[in-house]
Formats: structure tokens, sequence, C-alpha cells
């Protein structure tokens, strides 16, 4: 099937993309330097900053999320490529306020190897920083090393923004986007191949009656591919497993986060999370707070990822916390 | 043991190894289509222009300050592990200018090690970098020419990323593929064999030139 995408240079796709969201979002953010993506209005001097990478055809995701109270800079790369360390020290040195860095890595192979590059080399020009992985794509199977990062980054950015907008100090900081981490778990599910913008290849093959639980962020297999389910089924499945995974008791608070890989729609978004809400009701498992939408996309994949996260009061107040980042504002 | 090799000399390696690239990247990118997203042609040729770019007119003297250049430039491609694992091959290089040929792709093996632990039978860039690397070695050890080395190195490459084909990918974002990935020979090896060929045709086609001048 040829591609059919409103694109102009497939070369050019990046800084398209980024010049549009730029100038889409005036107030908000702008892009400094080799096309970061940073704050319209730097952090305060004296706060930590927060800092994070990744490949770009994920919109909005990584960069939707610069804004007050969650991101101070993104590092976006080439098409589901993760951008080199050159860059990234870049924005490290930007970011750096006199309190330290934060920097968010999700657990993919690129964005590591960048990431610990940019560890290296920002210690030896003596910057103070702190890495934390979100790997909580169950998926990946129990050593964590093999878990991805998927849409858990969200209430990472969210809680270390918040923490760190507050004044927290670094060590602070990490430990909460650390917890965080260690209480979400991720599932996704896959029905229908994107095409590569760049390139118009499909980036996986998958039968028209088929659907894949455990497909990671850019077609890579998961574990079970399987008949298509209906929404109820589907859901219950996944969440069954998460469930499991976080090994979630009767009584606690989660965090739930239903995200669309890009072609599906939200009216199914919504009929997934109504049978989550019931499944959990039924377990006398309290949904503390709810996020239904695109946080980070495949192009037009059509599939969703299931998040979720055990909340405690802290967390809950620093996921409330206002935020003007252009895709997650909250007043 | 062969002489320290110069700076033009390594120009003219790097020159070989793009024109390689070049001629190949589309093929490049349909293997990277069968456990990969198809980006890797174009990724790598990216990476070989930087590369050209620190070594062309204009670029640095001395062979260091130009392996230092071009090993930041590649990281600087943006293009996910591929570039950023060159640019640090590269750029270890670095250390070891001054040296011969031999000594300075081991310093670049030496500090992509520190970056990743993928070894010879997981599928990766390594299955052509690692015994091209040992090929050279001992061919230089056993007193061939420098074209001839080369030439080995590049044969060992080639024969290490064609074995990659009945592998299962352990590393990077293939490994989630797992045995899928079999029947495949793995894009990046391929783009290492394609450099060391070039290597050795950018040696052979400068030398060439010498003897006709």
């Amino acid at each position: 099937m040829k591609m059919k995408k409103f694109i102009n240079k497939p070369e050019n796709i990046v800084a398209e993309l980024l010049d549009g969201f730029a100038l889409s979002h005036p107030g908000q953010i702008r892009l400094v330097g080799n096309n970061l993506v940073a704050r319209a209005v730097p952090k305060a001097k004296g706060k930590v900053g927060v800092v994070t990478l990744g490949g770009s055809g994920h919109e909005p995701g990584l960069s939707g999320f610069v804004g007050d109270g969650m991101l101070d800079v993104s590092v976006p790369g080439e098409i589901f490529a993760a951008p080199g360390a050159p860059r990234c020290l870049e924005a490290i040195r930007l970011a750096n306020y006199g309190a330290g860095v934060l920097f968010i890595v999700l657990n993919h192979a690129g964005d590591v190897l960048s990431a610990n590059l940019t560890m290296e080399m920002a210690k030896r020009e003596g910057l103070n920083i702190k890495m934390t992985l979100t790997h909580e794509d169950i998926s990946g199977g129990t050593n964590p090393e093999d878990r991805r990062g998927l849409v858990g980054f969200l209430p990472v950015y969210k809680i270390a923004g918040a923490a760190a907008e507050e004044g927290q100090p670094l060590d602070a900081c990490f430990e909460i986007a650390e917890r965080m981490g260690r209480n979400m778990r991720t599932l996704a599910v896959a029905v229908q191949t994107a095409t590569h913008p760049s390139t118009g290849q499909p980036i996986f093959e998958l039968g028209d009656d088929e659907m894949e639980i455990g497909m990671g962020q850019h077609g890579e297999a998961g574990t079970g591919r399987m008949k298509l389910k209906s929404a109820d089924e589907t859901a219950e499945i996944m969440l069954d497993m998460l469930l499991k995974d976080l090994e979630v008791k009767a009584g606690e608070e989660l965090l739930v986060i239903v995200n669309g890989a890009g072609a599906t729609t939200l009216m199914e978004l919504f009929i997934l999370f109504r049978r989550v809400d019931q499944i959990l009701k039924g377990k006398a498992i309290k949904l503390a707070r709810a996020k239904v939408g695109e946080f980070i996309t495949t192009q037009e994949q059509a599939g969703f990822q299931l998040m979720i996260a055990r909340m405690d009061r802290e967390l809950i107040r620093l996921w409330d916390a206002p935020s003007n980042a252009p895709y997650f504002v909250v007043r | 043991m062969t002489d320290c090799i110069t700076k033009a000399e390594f120009a003219g390696m790097i020159a070989g190894a793009a024109a390689s690239i070049r001629a190949n990247h589309a093929m490049l990118s349909e293997l990277d289509c069968a456990a990969g997203d198809g980006d890797h042609g174009a990724t790598m040729l990216r990476a070989v222009e930087k590369l050209e770019q620190a070594f062309g007119p204009g670029g640095p003297e001395d062979l260091k300050t130009c392996l230092k250049d071009a090993g930041w430039s590649v990281l600087g491609v943006d293009g996910g592990a591929s570039s950023s694992l060159l640019g640090v091959f590269f750029g270890g290089m670095a250390d070891a200018a001054g040296n011969d040929i031999t000594g300075m792709f081991e310093a670049g093996l030496a500090a992509l090690r520190k970056q990743t632990k993928a070894q010879p039978g997981d599928k990766t860039m390594m299955d052509a970098l690692v015994p091209a690397i040992q090929a050279l070695r001992a061919a230089v050890d056993a007193g061939k020419s420098m074209a001839e080395s080369l030439r080995d190195a590049a044969a060992a490459a080639r024969t290490g990323a064609e074995a990659t084909r009945n592998l299962t990918a352990r590393y990077g974002r293939a490994k989630f593929l797992g045995d899928k990935t079999r029947g495949h020979v793995d894009p990046g090896a391929a783009s290492i064999s394609l450099i060391f060929e070039g290597f050795d045709q950018g040696f052979s086609n400068l030398k060439g030139e010498a003897g006709n001048a």
C-alpha cells in the first residue's frame, strides 16, 4: 500500500514538524540551539532542570511535555531514532540553573546509548546530573533491562517536573522519579502497522484478523499474537497481566492511562477505559486519577498502551500540580 | 609491523568507505526493514558524509583532531544506536592516532566495548567489526603489506556479516523480534562490511594513484 501522508521532503520532516510545533505554541515553548525544544520562559535560577531525549514521529511525545511544571528541555531525534550525545549535552547545559539536572531516559537501545555518553561528557564537565531510566513495559520479561519505556514517561515527567518546580533538590527529584518508575507498568497492543514516514515502509506486518499484545513503540514484536478480540476482552487480558505484575491489592490507588497509538480513535479508548474501570471497581481497587488520549503515538499505527501506576498522597499531589506544557495543561 | 598511517592515507580510506555506503544505502535500508524501521541506510549515509567532511578540505591537519571531530560529528547524526556506536568507534580511534592502523582500530573497538556489551554472535555490527580487526591484526603480524591486510580485514568483515543471517538478534531494538530476525543479514554488520570494503578500495585507489604518478 502506498504511503498517504501530508509531508514535504522526507529529510525535512523533523525540522518542519518542530517549526510548526513551536509556531503554534509561542507562549509555552520555543526552539533553541540545534532544534532543542525549551520552555518559552526558562525556569528560575536555583531549581533543578529536567531534560529528556527521544526519536521523533511519536508526537506529541516527547516534546509536547516541555513547559512550566514539566520538562525544561527535550532533545528530539530523527524519525524513530535517538538523538546523539552532542545535542543532549547542549540540552543539559541549557537546563542547568545551578541546582543540577535530572535526565529522564526511556529504555530503548539508542536512547540509553546516547544518554550514557551524555552522562560521561556532562560529568567530565563537572555538571551535577542524575539519570533515571523508565522501563515499565512488562512484555519485556522480568529483567528490568529488557523492559522498554513506554507511556510511563508521562507520570515520571509530571511528578519529577512538579518536584523540580517546587524547588526540591536534585536527589529528591531523582528519588521521586525512581519511586514513580518502580510503581508503574505498561502493556501495549497493536492491531495495524504504521509506515515509516521517511521510507514509506510498513514497520511490521500483522494479519487482518490479528492483534499483538506486547508490541513495542516501533513495532518490535511482543509476546502474544492472537485473533482480534473485543474491547472488553482485550482490556481484561491486559489489565489482568498488569495488576498481577505490579501486585496490586484491593484498596490501593491507581493512576490509569490509556494511550492511543495514532489510529485508534478516542471512541475506542473510552470504550476500553470503561471496562478497565469496571474491573477495578470489581476488585475494590481505587481509581486515583485517569488520563485517556494520545501522549505518545507511532504514526497511523492502530492499538493502544494501557498503563497503571500505584499512587500515594505525594505522587497524587505532584500529578495534580499546575503545568502549561502544550499537551499536559493543568491549571 | 606496518608504519603509522598518515592523515592522507586515512582520508583515502574514508573516501572509499563513503563511496561504498553511498552505492549501497538503499540495500541497507531494505535489510533494516526486516527487523528495524528501514532507516539504516539513510543514517549510515549521513554518518559517512560527516566522516568525509571531517577528513575533507578545510578540516584539521592532524589525524588525531580529525578523528576526534569525526567521532563527535557522527555522534551528532542523531540516527539512534548505529550512528552513536560508529561515532564512539571513530572518536575512540583518536586515542591511538600516530600508531599503525591496527592499533587505531583496536582503540576504537575498546572504546566501543565500554558502551555496548554486544559480542560477536549477538547479530550486531560486532559480528563484522571484531573479525575484521582480528584479521587485520593477524595479517599485519604475519608481515603482510597494508593493502593485503586491509583486503583480509574486508574479507573477514564480509564473512562475519554474512554469518549474521543465521543468528537471532540479542541486542538493540531487533532483539524483541527474536527468531523472526533469522534469515536476514544484520544491517549494522552489513554496514561495517561495506565500510571495510571501502577502506580496502580507498587505500588501493590511493596507492594506484601514487603508483601512476
